[in-house]
């Protein structure tokens, strides 16, 4: 019944057209619940939070505050820090004023986020702390735009004397005095309120892109609503859930499930204490509904795998043995699947003693439906989460898209497939196999870039989306790869890279894996080894290692890595098609591939090109036969000085395994 | 095969004959045992604090036993008598701050070992100078503990239980307790924790070593104290309570020299170790094991686990 | 906050001022007639070659030492035998080279302990956890709450001090000195053994302490760069002999510092 309730009134709030841009769903929100908490930060130890109510009143006084710093329709606004509430609340002040956020990745080093805020004409800018505020003045000549440099964190700042510095907390109070003295700023503060349109622009989400400069991608208010209120029906959202909010602001994922999907479903968000805190501050605040890309189930596992190394041997055999029995029933009771009693039984003991603790200890106690996306998951680390009972479920989206374009319906989920077309979706294929799609949320256009956004949407609105994939016979889209990067090798076997890839990134030794091999007679890789995991075993054995340079050079190291290449190469000769990419030559790098040194974006993901120009003569070593090769790198420091490393290389052989033989049926088709 | 039989069957099988004599041995083995932990309790409390092994830790508790009998002797009322001893152990702990540990800080371990040596005997020549060398009784009835026993009508015979035996284990109980509040709870606690880890560290943060030193002697006073009046209400009060002393020792084997539990359970393992060992395995080499049997329990454990009971376990890093 | 005993010192003063002191271990002099001044308000390094005396000065600073002749006069103070627990008291917190931290405790509790001093109620009711001891608790927890988000090390709050690794383990250090609110700072080697990031980081820290609480700070440093980026005056010890004093680019250029440093290494 009360269910039901909810949902009522999720759905009544979503068609609302009055409410068709986020600051008037907050102004909704503090009419609708003022007094349910809105949003959640740690500080000092405590959770201070704030209610709908308070949180409109602070944003109000934020916006008038920003008005008369000649925020205004138009305006840019950069966004730049880690998830804190007084970041989103700028945002929403500067959506207030007809002004367009423009989040920014807080990693970014100077010249990156130089070269954003240039692009998008960025007049204003709001930063987390002193860190921040250091990095855009030491750009200063090329930001000669900015007027206005707001702070959330005042401490280090004192000493500072530009005239554009001041904190958000001084800009908030003159507001709400200004408001409070001038009656007629407050009538053009709702004025500007109301003047707000759906079609108007909500943000710019520059996205990282594998290649070339970020891309602006505009959305709008439609957009941004429409796609939130997609991802709210499709898992019935309501001001009952709670999100912690810690993926980059600058990320289409955390634009909509932290800031715009709490706004439309009124549901709580919580910011951690500090990005190192975020498992701990899961565990405390235990969210209903989780967003996260695979990296970070990843870790969670990664680090659990290790301590139970060093568990008791009890421990050890208990968490084995309960964790295959998961495997094996875990997921069908999760579906809902018949499954016999004494299975049944051996499963809630092994709940009570392994399933329960672990996602306790992952804070996915509470979790109703977690989500993976942004990239592939590993389906061992995909079945492992929902084996013990965590409703997690991939999904296919991209900033163009404003997130949504294919989700698993329950009881629909497989670990190799992204799900079917989401609600409003609809998906076309193009004959090379690229992934077309359109829907309510699909982008206005690149920022400045007409040439690229006619490349990307076609005439009748459909986007291309750049993956390859195809609808298998459930209806469930399966993708493959970058459509630009499947390759084939010289003898016509398929390659499709990320695919070899994740098979290897699923052992928690290798952090990461670059495979080689379109155009060439072999595949090859590269390998980066995992220090958690591979540090926890040298400590175990008692190797000895200074630096990661010397333990990815440990032989040692180098037995068990090949260890898991052959293992993966027999998973790829049991699939027929994929057979000819076994791995023949890898190697380990001696550094980590690193996003400060442009080798993997600030989402971490691999950019290929990048390093197969940087580490070009090991690509040469692995494809003419060498036994070792040399390589010295530029790495950079976080203040952007530069070093030199130098490394000499082993380069190992594999034997590959035989291809299993075609089934009849698939040669047919 | 007989020899055999009379060690790795035959106790056992007495046992489960008759139940009601292993539990009455348990129990008064278990009597015993909590006044060994005291005892280690006190070791414990100055090893951690101070670094110092204190030979003098057995002697405390004759000189305290003997401090509040003597008072009561010359007419004290038992409470003020108590109070009296009270500010004498405290006294007693300026003093060894003052005269031993403040000249000797810095010095190697052993000259502090040596000192403690050297207190236990300027403790007993003070003490038979003052109160005389005769064996006393201790104040029990004055001091308001219970006498007589509780005997159980169970396991198919009946068990008795020491009145006296009984408010032991619950004054030990408390006592064991309260320590754990302060250490945990309290400015002083924390800081007598800091000064354990690390000497320098406590120093630079003002914590003055010199008080620490007095709480914890003191500290280890009251204990004694506590331990003097029970042991004293089973036996009498003299110097030959010394003994008791020695019985430490295994127990900071077992124990650990730096662990509060280990002190604990250690000093359990070892009263009810050696009770059952003279009743059912002590016939065997005709009788009196009880004395170093102790010391076998302890290195029996020591075998198994090197580092003691509760000792941290030494990782050794390259 | 307490009112400061003594005489007003305020910027540029001379809050502390080593007087012809020299300190013998047996026959070692570990310092030999050395004097110079602290100003409040400034950062002083003091550098020189490994055993040099660096060590042995913030010794004697901080009462561990006492110098065998020459006096160390603390806000115009002379203290002849002054221990450690006075010194501290006084104003005067510090790290030591090989951190020393109560590692069986949490990162909390460490610089909890630190607020030592300034903790003044009843054993009865701390033990309680109740009633005035309470309310000060929480004073005092918010006062480490700041430092532990100063120090941005908010992850380890909980963890035994002694799993951390070496780099953190010498941020907890830096906390537990500053949750003593002190009025000098005496850091020995406090970037020793860090990788670059770490570095800049206990850098920044320090800046931070200096500019914004104004803590007069005396650090002893290998790295030359670190010493030119955060000191307004330098001090030079050789064979526990001063033979330099100024700003960074004096000493930088003094001969008998540059004959000093070629000569003898340092690690
Ligand atoms: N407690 C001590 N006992 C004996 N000699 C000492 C002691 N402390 C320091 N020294 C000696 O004093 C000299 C200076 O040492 P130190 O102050 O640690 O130098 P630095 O810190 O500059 O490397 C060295 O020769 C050292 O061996
Ligand atoms: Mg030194």
């Amino acid at each position: 019944m009360l269910q039901a309730d909810a949902q009522e009134k999720v759905a009544g709030s979503l068609h609302d057209p009055a409410a068709d841009t986020l600051p008037k769903l907050l102004v909704r929100n503090a009419a609708l619940r003022p007094a349910r908490p809105a949003f959640r930060h740690k500080h000092l130890g405590i959770w201070q939070s704030w209610t709908w109510a308070e949180v409109a009143d602070e944003v109000r006084a934020l916006a008038a505050g920003l008005a008369a710093r000649g925020v205004g329709r138009g305006v840019k606004i950069a966004i730049v820090g880690q998830n804190r509430p007084r970041l989103y609340w700028a945002m929403a002040a500067s959506q207030w004023l007809g002004a367009v956020p423009v989040p920014v990745y807080a990693e970014s080093v100077a010249d990156e986020m130089a070269y954003v805020l240039d692009h998008a004409e960025v007049t204003h800018a709001v930063v987390e702390d002193q860190e921040q505020v250091d990095k855009l003045l030491s750009v200063g000549e090329r930001l000669g735009r900015i007027t206005a440099l707001l702070y959330d964190e005042p401490r280090g700042l004192r000493a500072y004397d530009d005239p554009r510095l001041e904190s958000l907390a001084q800009v908030a109070a003159a507001g709400r005095d200004r408001l409070g003295r001038n009656p007629e700023a407050a009538a053009a503060l709702d004025e500007a309120l109301a003047a707000g349109r759906g079609s108007d622009l909500s943000v710019i989400l520059y996205t990282s892109g594998t290649t070339g400069r970020p891309k602006g991608v505009m959305l709008t208010f439609d957009n941004v609503i429409r796609a939130g209120e997609i991802g709210c029906a499709f898992d019935k959202l309501d001001e009952t859930d709670e999100i912690i909010a810690y993926l980059p602001i600058a990320w289409v994922g955390d634009h909509i499930f932290s800031y715009a999907q709490a706004i439309i479903a009124g549901l709580c968000v919580s910011c951690p204490e500090s990005p190192d805190t975020v498992v701990e501050d899961r565990r405390e605040i235990g969210p209903t509904y989780i967003f996260a890309p695979p990296r970070v189930f990843e870790n969670i596992l990664t680090l659990t795998t290790v301590r139970m190394e060093d568990a008791s041997a009890l421990k050890r055999r208990l968490y084995r043995y309960f964790l295959d029995h998961a495997r094996r029933v875990g997921e069908p009771i999760l579906n809902g699947e018949r499954v016999g009693l004494l299975d049944r039984v051996v499963y809630a003991l092994g709940d009570a003693l392994v399933y329960a603790p672990l996602r306790s200890r992952f804070g996915l106690s509470r979790v109703k439906v977690g989500y993976t996306a942004g990239e592939a998951i590993g389906p061992e680390i995909f079945r492992f989460y929902r084996s013990i009972g965590i409703n997690l479920k991939q999904l296919y989206g991209q900033t163009e898209a404003s997130v949504y374009v294919t989700m698993q319906p329950d009881g629909e989920i497989r670990a190799d497939t992204v799900g079917r077309p989401a609600p409003q979706v609809e998906i076309r294929l193009d004959p090379s196999g690229e992934v077309l799609y359109r829907s309510p949320g699909v982008f206005a256009g690149y920022y400045k870039d007409d040439a690229k956004t006619a490349e990307t949407k076609t005439a009748d609105g459909f986007v291309r989306s750049g993956d390859a994939g195809f609808l298998d016979t459930t209806g469930h889209l399966k993708i493959i790869d970058r459509a630009k990067d499947v390759g084939r090798l010289s003898d016509g076997s398929l390659f499709p890279p990320k695919y070899v890839e994740n098979k290897l990134k699923f052992y928690p030794n290798i952090k990461e894996a670059v495979a080689f091999g379109d155009g060439r007679d072999c595949v090859a890789c590269f390998v980066n080894i995992d220090l958690v995991a591979v540090g926890s075993w040298a400590e175990r054995s008692n190797v000895t290692y200074g630096s990661y340079q010397e333990l990815a050079a440990d032989p040692r190291v180098a037995a068990i890595i090949r260890e898991h290449v052959d293992e993966v190469n027999r998973s790829l000769a049991a699939e027929p098609r994929m057979g000819g990419a076994q791995i023949r030559r890898f190697l380990i790098l001696h550094k980590e591939l690193d996003a400060d040194d442009g080798e993997l974006t600030r989402t971490q993901k691999v950019r290929r090109g990048f390093i197969a120009e940087r580490y070009a003569p090991l690509i040469a070593a692995l494809f003419d036969g060498s036994r070792e090769a040399d390589i010295r790198t530029e790495v950079t420091f976080e203040d952007g000085r530069k070093g030199v490393i130098a490394a000499r290389l082993a380069v190992h052989d594999m034997e590959p395994h035989p291809v299993a033989a075609a089934p009849e049926l698939e040669i047919a088709a | 095969m007989d020899i055999l039989y009379k060690i790795a069957v035959d106790p056992f099988v007495q046992m489960a004959g008759a139940p009601d004599l292993l539990a009455q041995t348990v129990w008064e083995g278990r009597v015993s045992g909590v006044l060994y932990s005291l005892i280690a309790l006190g070791f414990v409390l100055i090893f951690k604090a101070s670094g110092v092994f204190n030979f003098a830790q057995g002697i405390m508790v004759v000189f305290a036993a003997l401090t509040l009998v003597g008072l009561a002797e010359k007419g004290v009322p038992a409470y003020l008598a108590h109070l009296l001893t009270l500010a004498v152990m405290l006294l007693l702990a300026i003093g060894i701050e003052r005269v031993v540990l403040r000249p000797l800080v810095n010095q190697p371990d052993i000259i502090l070992f040596m000192a403690t040596f050297g207190l236990t005997y300027l403790l007993i020549g003070f003490g038979e100078l003052v109160f005389g060398g005769s064996p006393k009784q201790m104040i029990t009835t004055e001091l308001g503990l219970p006498r007589g026993s509780v005997d159980l009508p169970i396991l198919g015979g009946l068990v008795s239980l020491q009145k006296i035996d009984i408010a032991a284990a619950v004054i030990a109980s408390v006592a064991v307790a309260a320590l754990a509040v302060f250490f945990q709870r309290t400015r002083i606690g924390r800081a007598l924790r800091a000064v354990a880890d690390s000497h320098k560290a406590a120093l630079s943060v003002g914590i003055s070593l010199n008080q620490i030193w007095v709480v914890v002697w003191f500290t280890a006073g009251i204990v004694a104290l506590a331990t003097g009046i029970m042991w004293g209400a089973r036996s009498e009060v003299s110097f030959a309570l010394e003994v008791i002393a020695l019985k430490a020792l295994p127990v900071l084997i077992l124990g650990g020299l730096t662990s509060v539990p280990g002190a604990i359970v250690g000093g359990l393992i070892i009263g009810v170790g050696e009770k059952l060992g003279e009743l059912y395995w002590g016939p065997l080499v005709g009788g009196g094991i009880e004395s170093w049997l102790a010391y076998i329990i302890a290195l029996a454990v020591l075998m198994i686990r090197p580092q003691g009971l509760f000792g941290e376990k030494i990782i050794e890093r390259i | 906050m307490r009112a400061p005993d003594g005489p007003l010192i305020v910027k540029g003063d001379v809050i502390l001022a080593v007087e012809n002191v020299s300190l013998a271990f047996g026959g070692v002099k570990a310092l030999t007639d050395v004097t110079f001044d602290i100003q409040k308000g400034e950062i002083r390094a003091i550098i020189g070659p490994n055993g040099a005396g660096k060590t042995s000065m913030l010794n004697c600073i901080n009462g561990f030492y006492h110098p065998s002749e020459g006096a160390i006069l603390f806000k115009g103070e002379r203290r002849p035998k002054m221990r450690p627990s006075a010194a501290a008291r006084g104003g005067i917190a510090r790290t030591f080279q090989n951190v020393a931290l109560f590692k069986g405790m949490t990162t909390l509790d460490n610089i909890m302990a630190g607020r030592s001093l300034k903790m003044h109620r009843g054993l009865f009711w701390q033990a309680l956890r109740a009633g005035p001891a309470m309310r000060e608790e929480i004073a005092h927890r918010r006062v480490v709450e700041e430092i532990i988000d100063f120090l941005e090390i908010q992850a380890i709050r909980k963890v035994p001090v002694g799993k951390l690794p070496y780099g953190l383990q010498k941020r907890v250090e830096l906390g537990r000195a500053l949750a003593m609110e002190p009025e000098i700072l005496l850091l020995d080697e406090p970037m020793a053994g860090m990788n670059l990031e770490e570095k800049e980081d206990m850098c920044r820290f320090i800046l931070d302490v200096n500019s914004e609480f104004g803590t007069t700070v005396a650090l002893i440093e290998h790295d030359m760069g670190v010493v030119m980026d955060l000191s307004d005056r330098v001090v030079v010890l050789e064979y526990g002999r001063k033979i330099a004093d100024g700003t960074p680019a004096e000493v930088k250029r003094d001969e008998r510092v540059i004959a000093a440093y070629l000569g003898q290494p340092h690690a």
